[in-house]
């Protein structure tokens, strides 16, 4: 894993869930504008676990591979889920949707960034 | 709470509920992928405890594609098993019997996962009631006036 990338999703999910919480705060549904932010955080996913493949593939780097997948696998399958159960919901709590499953994929960024240091 | 003239039940998946499916619905994804994990990979080192973590996290399934979808019959059950789960397993890992410390998302009442899966049957509970009710309310509204 590049920690460039890494920080890069966390920013990403930390300024999804900041601007979902103003909108929570203003009472308003998830936007499409919203949604295309997730779908950046999701294409920021796609090219880390590329280069994350690579680096295995490659390198000499060592790591839980079931964990590790498992863990990549699940982030990935967050953010469109919750984005389009969100959407379909035209009150503020689509936005505490989003707000939450910002979260929880820069949580995830999180525990990856553990299992790939600690391995 | 908006009730609807026909008497219908609030559905389980909007408003509040919402978000409730959304959290039921990241913790399926966490108890499972977890208990998929541990089932495939070191199951002969404690079984019991990982095919309980898998159940665990299929129960949570069941829960929020019926709390999503408005299947009130599914999710009551579904909900109360996580009640009993994670009561007992929470217990049972306090007391330090056998295999379960640590090992599944109800083990010290969920504490590994925020003791989300301590509040989560409760709000589910709760939520339940309270949109079954607004059935209630809808029907008392829309029955007969009384006569005279």
């Amino acid at each position: 894993m590049i920690v460039p990338v890494a920080l890069l999703v966390g920013v990403l999910c930390l300024a999804l869930a900041g601007w979902a919480t103003w909108f929570v705060v203003v009472d308003r549904a998830v936007i499409l504008r919203q949604l295309w932010g997730g779908a950046v955080i999701e294409a920021a996913l796609v090219v880390q676990a590329v280069v994350a493949g690579v680096v295995l593939v490659v390198g000499d780097h060592d790591v839980d591979a079931a964990l590790f997948w498992g863990y990549v696998i699940t982030q990935l399958i967050v953010l469109p889920i919750a984005a389009a159960w969100a959407f379909a919901e035209r009150t503020r709590w689509s936005s505490v949707v989003l707000l939450v499953a910002a979260l929880t994929v820069g949580f995830l960024e999180y525990r990856l960034w553990q299992i790939w240091e600690n391995s | 709470m908006t009730t609807t003239p026909t008497g219908a039940t609030r559905p389980t998946g909007s408003g509040p509920g919402r978000l409730l499916v959304a959290i039921y619905g990241i913790l399926a994804l966490a108890a499972t992928a977890r208990g998929i994990y541990q089932v495939t990979t070191k199951l002969s080192e404690a079984p019991l405890a990982y095919l309980l973590s898998l159940l665990a996290g299929l129960v949570y399934c069941v829960a929020t594609y019926a709390l999503a979808t408005n299947r009130r019959s599914i999710a009551w059950p579904a909900v109360l098993v996580e009640l009993v789960g994670v009561l007992t397993v929470g217990t049972l890992s306090l007391v330090d019997v056998g295999e379960f410390p640590d090992e599944t998302v109800w083990s010290g009442f969920g504490a590994g996962y925020g003791y989300i899966p301590l509040v989560l049957p409760f709000l589910g509970i709760w939520w339940l009631w309270s949109t079954g009710r607004a059935h209630a309310d809808a029907k008392a509204v829309a029955g007969p006036p009384p006569v005279g």
